[in-house]
């Protein structure tokens, strides 16, 4: 993407108050009580127990913890993950492989 | 949504990936556009249901992740027509038993008539075997029950309406018989003749040659209406009928006794009651004389009995009434009334009801003995008509 379309994206979205996943590629998290959690936009699994799951973002990586994990489906770049969430951890550009 | 719709329709499969990186393997099926779900951790691998459909396009991802995979469970109906298959006599069966009873079920089993007393029930079911209602016959073949009713009613003589109503695999044909008109009792061919001399003052042939008018006189024996008709060469018999009135004299001896006794009931009674046990009756109410002068006694016995039996055990009642015998003298006048009066009763009865009286003369009267004498000549119009059978020889 050029400067000037990156620009253009900004000016936009500041102008028409647009949710930030819509235009910049970030996840939307979907958390209901601490059993599901929904994932839009990933980027792929990086780990995946029982006790935890690495996903794969754009920029950086998203961390659950919990206890018996279970991926409920899979679609796309969508996800949602059953179980008892205890801990969700977002590392901006950490190990990003 | 958890699953792909109509998954157990399509099939789908349980499997248990084992390999270094089973994320990886995820990661390449999501890529593949493979829709996976129920992903758990199990083991040192996972579990994850995917679609039949994709299964066979599993094979490269698992060969690029260096994965390993087994079924452990197959759902959906692929699978069970599969193992149905293996069974295939037994299902084969299983669908020979649904389409048999379907048949079977759609097959008329009884035809049964009601409301025939006149026409044999045989009849009816011919007439109906024809229209195409017969056992073993399919329903789905017979034709509306309006119209199988008007056909029915015109192909069985005698039948004022014919109803079809059916009930699972059984039919009533109801059917209302008409009405027919009164037969008449066949008769010989006959001759009217006189029953007795007499003056003929009415005659009127229903049927027959009337032989006689009216004013002439004839003998016992005469023939009034002739059941002949035709002349001597060409003669045809036939039922003579008519009305025939004529003229009879009938002459009355007459006795009245000029005292007239009758009796009646007073009132007074007395009751007894008895308990009847076979042959034997001990009586239980009612002791002790009645102090009647003249009595009647009426029994009742009022047995006990059980269906139709009689048992020999019962009750029986006996009433003893007091009489009063009356004696009444009559004067001459009243005994010659009550006499004509006797004889005119006599006349009615014997001679017919219509019978007029046209005259009466008491030819000679005398008293004696406490008795009235008379002798009375009556003059009646009457029928004379009597029926005498012609015999062919």
């Amino acid at each position: 993407m050029t400067r000037i379309g990156r620009r253009l994206r900004g000016w936009t979205n500041g102008v028409l108050d647009l949710p930030q996943d819509v235009l910049q590629e970030m996840p939307r998290i979907t958390l209901i009580g601490n059993k599901e959690l929904y994932i839009e936009n990933h980027r792929g699994v990086l780990h995946f127990s029982s006790e935890q799951l690495r996903l794969a973002l754009v920029k950086g990586v998203l961390e659950i913890t919990g206890e018996e994990l279970v991926i409920r489906n899979i679609l796309g770049q969508e996800l949602a993950v059953i179980g008892i969430i205890s801990e969700i951890r977002y590392k901006e550009s950490g190990e990003n492989p | 949504m958890k699953e792909p719709p109509l998954s157990s329709l399509r099939g789908f499969v349980t499997l248990h990936v084992t390999g270094p990186q089973v994320e990886r393997f995820i990661n390449a099926v999501t890529g593949a556009g493979i829709i996976i779900w129920d992903v758990r951790p199990a083991g040192d691998g996972a579990s994850l249901n995917l679609l039949l459909d994709d299964f066979f396009s599993l094979r490269p991802l698992l060969k690029q992740t260096g994965c390993r995979m087994h079924v452990t469970a197959r759902h959906g109906l692929p699978f069970r027509i599969a193992r149905l298959w293996k069974r295939k006599f037994f299902a084969a069966g299983v669908l020979v038993f649904g389409v048999g009873l379907l048949l079977l079920s759609s097959m008329v089993w009884s035809v049964k008539v009601e409301g025939n007393t006149r026409i044999p029930t045989e009849d009816i079911l011919e007439a109906a075997r024809r229209e195409g209602v017969y056992p073993l016959q399919w329903i789905w073949r017979m034709k509306e029950s309006d119209e199988l009713s008007r056909e029915l009613t015109s192909l069985v003589p005698g039948l004022t309406w014919a109803g079809f109503h059916r009930t699972g695999t059984s039919i009533t044909i109801q059917v209302v018989e008409a009405d027919r008109p009164e037969q008449k009792p066949l008769l010989s061919q006959r001759h009217l003749i006189s029953r007795t001399d007499a003056v003929v003052t009415e005659i009127y042939a229903e049927q027959g040659r009337p032989v006689v008018s009216r004013n002439s006189r004839v003998k016992k024996g005469d023939i009034l209406i002739s059941g002949a008709l035709g002349d001597e060469e060409n003669t045809e018999f036939v039922v003579a009928k008519g009305n025939v009135k004529g003229l009879v004299w009938h002459e009355y001896k007459l006795e009245v006794p000029l005292q007239r006794t009758g009796s009646a009931y007073t009132g007074e009674r007395k009751d007894r009651t008895y308990l009847v046990l076979g042959k034997w009756a001990v009586q239980l109410w009612g002791y002790g004389d009645s102090g009647f002068d003249k009595s009647r006694t009426l029994t009742e016995p009022d047995m006990l009995s059980w269906r139709s039996f009689e048992l020999p055990l019962g009750l029986m009642t006996e009433k003893e009434l007091e009489v009063k015998y009356t004696t009444e003298a009559l004067t001459p006048e009243e005994a010659r009334t009550e006499g004509l009066t006797r004889a005119k009763s006599d006349i009615f009865a014997r001679y017919g009801a219509d019978s007029v009286i046209k005259s009466q003369k008491i030819l000679h009267e005398k008293k004696e003995n406490g008795k009235v004498y008379m002798k009375v000549l009556f003059e009646v119009e009457e029928r004379i008509a009597e029926e005498l059978p012609i015999v062919n020889n």
